[in-house]
């Protein structure tokens, strides 16, 4: 019986220490999604890698023709329209994609090389790869 | 003592080490016809190959998983790699047979046919002799 609980014990602290950890989480998230605007979707990420940066937009169920992005400088506006693909003749049980059309813009940190912009669409993923301008580019400074 | 430590173990034991990536509900649109039952699920950054329509008595489970492409420093992140699941109950009557899925654009297009035997039909009302 003692051996038993004995044996039981780690396991149990395991599963203790995991779900504290879980719920620490979760109040971190909670607690950043309060600390700064609450965004709208589409949802984004937005990478910095030096030369360029990534811009990557949660579109689920977006062709390329309901997407338009516009960029002028440092200011880039992505706007979509869903269309609602209600198909006929059914009846329907449940709805809850949102079927909005939607406009975020963004104040890009340093300016982009508009023409070199690329833009795909990849499982419902816009990804954006936005060069920096020569001016905002990172150079190596030498030491005379 | 006994040498008994299955519990501490089996964490070892597992073939594949998986990331504890957070589990989040799918929205989906639910239709219905004569012929099927059709369900949308919004599932953007999900490849084909990450996705799992499973279905077993009356219980049909839809589980994908997506990985964020992460590459330099991040200026803000708003969405992340995370697990879709969501499992729904479905009427006994459905052709598991003719079930057809279809990932485009990050949408799951799910057609679940009813069975011959549970399309409605209509009953010839036949003259008494």
């Amino acid at each position: 019986m003692w051996t038993r609980v004995i044996n039981r014990g780690p396991g149990n602290i395991d599963l203790f220490r995991s779900q504290l950890n879980r719920l620490f989480n979760e109040f971190d998230n909670t607690y950043t999604s309060f600390g700064r605007q609450a965004a709208t979707p589409p949802f984004t990420n937005m990478y910095d890698s030096g030369d360029y940066f990534t811009l990557q937009a949660e579109v689920p169920g977006l062709t390329k023709e309901d997407i338009q992005i516009k960029i002028q400088g440092n200011y880039l506006e992505i706007s979509g329209n869903r269309k609602a693909e209600r198909p006929e003749g059914y009846k329907a049980h449940r709805i809850e994609q949102q079927k909005t059309a939607f406009t975020r813009s963004f104040t890009l940190p340093t300016e982009v090389n508009v023409n070199s912009v690329t833009a795909e669409l990849e499982d419902g993923i816009l990804i954006l790869t936005l060069p920096k301008a020569e001016a905002a580019k990172a150079r190596q400074i030498e030491i005379h | 003592m006994t040498d008994n430590k299955d519990i501490t173990t089996t964490k070892e034991k597992l073939p594949e080490t998986r990331r504890d990536i957070p589990s989040i509900t799918p929205v989906v649109d639910i239709f219905e016809n004569d012929e099927e039952i059709l369900l949308h699920a919004d599932m953007p950054g999900v490849a084909k190959k990450d996705l799992t329509v499973y279905i077993d008595n009356g219980t049909l489970d839809i589980t994908g998983t997506r990985e964020t492409l992460k590459s330099g420093a991040a200026d803000w992140e708003e969405f992340d790699s995370v697990e879709y699941r969501r499992t729904f109950s479905v009427p006994q009557t459905i052709d598991v047979e003719k079930i057809d899925a279809q990932l485009k654009n990050g949408v799951l297009k799910l057609h679940l046919p009813k069975s011959e035997a549970a399309k409605p039909r209509i009953i010839e009302i036949k003259k008494a002799a």
